[in-house]
């Protein structure tokens, strides 16, 4: 009897033993055991990203970090403005025919494409003007469907015809790429040459994105459909790990080519600290840690603990982060050494409107309606801070082609009033009541579905009824390309500093993956953009794209909201973090003072002792 | 016994086999080809017949042995899921998301068990005292409060005011580092339920006429707690707890979600959020297979617990 009371409670006591068993079966250090002595960057990521495919790169957070591993021709300079482009697999800056429409570029010598499986023996090849050509006629194969055609179709002699070639394929990796484009050719390996249909003054920004990097063909061939999770550049750095949904590492390239950090900038680069470092090689971190963190609230935990390098202001950390009245950091956050970085982002947000929609496509009433139904001062308050700048129409500030006199116009009024009156009119072009509407709102976090609760509000009080569907980053950009949403919140920022490159957004050419996801079509708006594209900047040029504007604005294509001021929030061990709105290959120049960063650990205990 | 479980194994085949069914008729039947949806309404022909073919779309529903009914069977079967919409591997998501999982919800379960069946054989053996109402309200109060408060304030005060633990799963670290506040958190956010359930459990016994025996007979308070109080309250706990084994292979929706943990909840809160049907399909078998096989296991317990109950 003892014996087995005793066997109950040996059960019993077993459970806890077990608790602790289970916990550390599942332990496992992670490949990466933490080191002190390494200068790891942590940043948050808020949202999940969808490729790392250098041919389909399209939003700012894929790109934001294969611009670390892709390398292409040209870069931004990191600290001059306004922007210049500088060589980085180049030699030099293009040599130009007089009519302007041949590129002749020669690339460097002794460039390596990073160690990966897809290469005999793991070792990366040398790269060669050939695989320049490879990256472009894939991203005009049909078969491989990239977001990115857009940007070269019509542009490119002969690619094309290619494209047209690649229809008779059944599959993306049986193009035949040996047949010759005659635009796009290897003179030799460290020769390419560009021929161009009609001039292009835009085309060296496009040499300078990471859609337009080098690309192995072993690993096309090797990864297969898998090369989205396999990115094989030349870059400083590489992928170690993408766990998706969650993080993403890279670590330092071995087989870097190597690099400087820029020796001049602009005039108040010295006293803020951004040349300290000139002349140094890069890069200077060993690892890039991205964690993507969905809800803001154990971000902002994580920053204040010092955990993450650097984080963007948001709607519940303005107060406690932000002075309102000189943007710049509370006392509060300056005792700790953060602070702020406020800077224009040339971007629009808007509401936008599916035109190919049987309910908004033929009511432009009903469009101009939904314009006037939202208060863009109220959703700027309650979303952005106020700090936003109002949308009076699509071209952001800081762009070239920008109308100051875009204020005048009413296009971005709230009238309610006025906005019923045309729904009136909205329902009897309709031939009775507006149904429901849909909007896809991009995120699940607290912050989307205040501004879906805020959009049902104004549409209810002029009489719609809208629906929200809140889905995450991929899901919500495979709709938009492929034309699945009704209405859609949205923004955009210009991948080059010109503005034909968002007008690109309403040509009727680029609907779907092109990037007008509005399904917008004009044809006046169109044999514009033709007549604009080839011409270099100048006062007509810039008449002529604030027109198109004008054009577009008048279709009511979507509600536009506001232009962004970025403000980012960093520890000061987070250096050289000079912010640049179009170059995404900046984490090499990033640094981390280790020994500043140890520090902050003690300077928290003090502020606690001192708090209490 | 052994005639029982092989004759409980055999029911399970058309258990399984009708979750087949069901899910195919739900996803395949009745979802249908959803090829157009996933290329997109201005995808040409040739897109969508390329999707149509790669997820199998374009074979017969049934009659032929490489029909979609079979090929669905086949997959379900050899846990060869095919590809998720993001291009993935299925069976590799799960896999990966299970070691996460299971780090976390199994602590989480037993730590929860012990504590509520410790402090529900306590507070039972002294009910009515104020130790049983205050933990009485505590319980009580414990279920009222949103389980998102739990993990909102736990971050804060352990994580960030304390510093204790990391605020997130942090990959360079040990599970142990990570995983250590979320399952206390899951363990107090759990225990109010738990415990005020074990009480009833173990009050309804200790009403019983044989503890009064027991105690009379002069045996102790703990003989009679864990050899007559525990072993006749099994039957329902056991219940109770083989049929929550299941649910640990989900994981913890919010907890992975607040915490960054890359398990299985994550997963499914991804799956639901970007419409991925065929994630949904899998991880929808599993958990079928899993409810089976767990209710066989609660079965087998019993008889093992109570001698009354014959297996034949």
């Amino acid at each position: 009897m003892k014996k087995k009371t005793n066997s109950f409670i040996v059960v019993y006591a077993a459970l806890p033993a077990a608790i602790a068993a289970a916990v550390f079966v599942g332990c496992r250090k992670s490949s990466t055991p933490a080191q002190t002595d390494r200068m790891l960057i942590r940043l948050p990521l808020f949202t999940k990203i969808q490729t790392l495919d250098s041919g389909n790169l399209t939003d700012v957070y894929s790109l934001g970090i294969a611009s670390q591993i892709f390398e292409s021709l040209y870069e931004y300079h990191y600290l001059k403005r306004p922007c210049e482009l500088v060589p980085l697999l180049a030699e030099e800056m293009p040599q130009i025919s007089d009519d302007h429409l041949t590129y002749t570029i020669r690339i460097k010598k002794g460039i390596f494409f990073q160690d990966d499986p897809c290469f005999p023996d793991g070792k990366g090849r040398e790269v060669t003007a050939a695989d320049f050509v490879y990256a472009l006629k894939r991203i005009a194969n049909v078969k491989y469907m990239s977001q990115r055609w857009p940007d070269w179709n019509g542009r490119i002699v002969g690619l094309d015809e290619f494209r047209e070639f690649t229809k008779g394929f059944q599959r993306e990796l049986d193009v035949d790429y040996s047949r010759p484009v005659e635009g796009l050719q290897a003179l030799d390996d460290y020769t390419l040459q560009f021929k161009l249909t009609k001039p292009w003054p835009q085309l060296a920004w496009y040499l300078a994105s990471a859609v337009t990097a080098p690309a192995a063909r072993e690993a096309a061939e090797y990864y297969g459909r898998d090369i989205m999770y396999h990115p094989v550049g030349t870059g400083p750095f590489r992928l170690k790990i993408w766990q998706r949904s969650f993080y993403i590492e890279l670590v330092r390239n071995e087989t870097w080519h190597g690099g400087f950090y820029p020796a001049e900038g602009e005039p108040s680069d010295a006293e803020n600290g951004y040349l300290a470092d000139a002349g140094k090689p890069l890069p200077f971190a060993d690892a890039i840690l991205y964690r993507i963190i969905e809800e803001f609230q154990p971000a902002w935990l994580m920053f204040l603990r010092g955990d993450l390098d650097m984080m963007q202001i948001f709607k519940d950390n303005f107060s406690q982060a932000v002075n309102p009245d000189t943007l710049t950091a509370a006392p509060e956050m300056s005792e700790r050494g953060i602070r702020l970085l406020v800077f224009d982002d040339p971007s629009v947000f808007w509401v936008g409107f599916n035109m190919q929609d049987a309910v908004l496509g033929p009511n432009k009433p009903l469009r101009k309606a939904i314009c006037r139904a939202i208060d863009r001062q109220a959703a700027n308050r309650l979303f952005f801070n106020g700090v936003h700048k109002i949308a009076y129409g699509y071209l952001p500030p800081g762009l070239e082609e920008y109308d100051p006199n875009i204020v005048h116009t009413d296009y971005a009024r709230y009238d309610p009033a006025e906005a019923r009156a045309l729904i009136q009119e909205a329902q009897a072009l309709f031939g009775g009541p507006i149904p429901p509407l849909t909007i896809a709102i991009p995120g699940t976090s607290n912050l989307d579905r205040q501004i879906g609760q805020f959009l049902q509000k104004y549409f209810a009080d002029v009489g719609l009824q809208l629906r929200v569907d809140y889905m995450d980053w991929p899901t919500y950009l495979d709709g938009l390309n492929k034309g699945k949403l009704q209405i859609f919140f949205s923004g955009a920022s210009p991948s080059i500093p010109d503005s034909l490159d968002m007008l690109m957004a309403f040509c009727s050419w680029n609907w779907g993956y092109g990037g007008n996801h509005f399904y917008y079509s004009n044809p006046q708006f169109d044999d514009l953009y033709r007549q604009v594209e080839g011409m270099f900047p100048g006062p007509e040029r810039t008449r002529l794209c604030r027109r198109m504007e004008r054009i577009m604005l008048d279709d009511y294509p979507a509600a536009f909201l506001s232009h962004r001021v970025s403000i980012a929030i960093i520890h000061d061990w987070y250096k050289n973090a000079k912010p640049h709105v179009f170059s995404y290959n900046t984490a090499k120049y990033r640094k981390i003072d280790l020994e500043q960063r140890s520090r902050y650990k003690k300077l928290l205990k003090e502020l606690k002792k001192t708090q209490k | 016994m052994t005639v029982y479980i092989f004759r409980r194994l055999l029911y399970t085949v058309p258990i399984v086999v009708g979750v087949l069914l069901l899910t195919f008729f739900l996803f395949s039947v009745v979802g249908g080809d959803i090829s157009p949806q996933i290329a997109g309404k201005n995808a040409d022909a040739q897109t969508i017949a390329e999707i149509r073919h790669e997820y199998g779309f374009d074979k017969p529903l049934f009659l032929s042995w490489d029909s979609q009914f079979v090929n669905h069977f086949r997959k379900a079967l050899t846990f060869q899921f095919g590809r998720a919409l993001d291009r993935e591997k299925i069976s590799e998501k799960i896999l990966r998301g299970v070691g996460p999982s299971l780090s976390l919800t199994i602590p989480m379960f037993l730590g929860t068990l012990v504590l509520s069946l410790t402090l529900a054989l306590l507070v039972a053996f002294v009910r009515g005292s104020w130790l049983d109402m205050v933990v009485v309200i505590l319980c009580v109060a414990g279920m009222s409060i949103p389980y998102l408060s739990f993990i909102i304030y736990g971050q804060y005060f352990f994580a960030y005011k304390l510093g204790w633990f990391p605020i997130l799963y942090m990959p360079e670290e040990s599970l142990l580092t990570s995983l250590t506040l979320p399952v206390l958190i899951g363990i107090i956010a759990g225990l109010g339920g738990n415990l005020r359930f074990y009480r009833t459990v173990v009050l309804d016994e200790m009403r019983s006429d044989y503890v009064r025996t027991a105690f009379a007979k002069g045996l102790s308070t703990t003989q009679v707690l864990f050899k007559h109080v525990l072993k006749n309250a099994l039957i329902p706990i056991i219940t109770s707890v083989v049929l929550s084994i299941p649910y640990l292979f989900l994981g913890s929706l919010l907890l992975e979600r607040f915490f960054g943990i890359p398990g299985l909840g994550s997963l499914m809160i991804e799956a639901i959020a970007s419409r991925d049907f065929f994630i949904i399909n899998a991880m929808t078998f599993i958990f079928s297979l899993l409810i089976v096989v767990f209710t066989l296991l609660t079965d087998i317990c019993y008889a093992w617990a109570d001698p009354r109950i014959k297996l034949e």
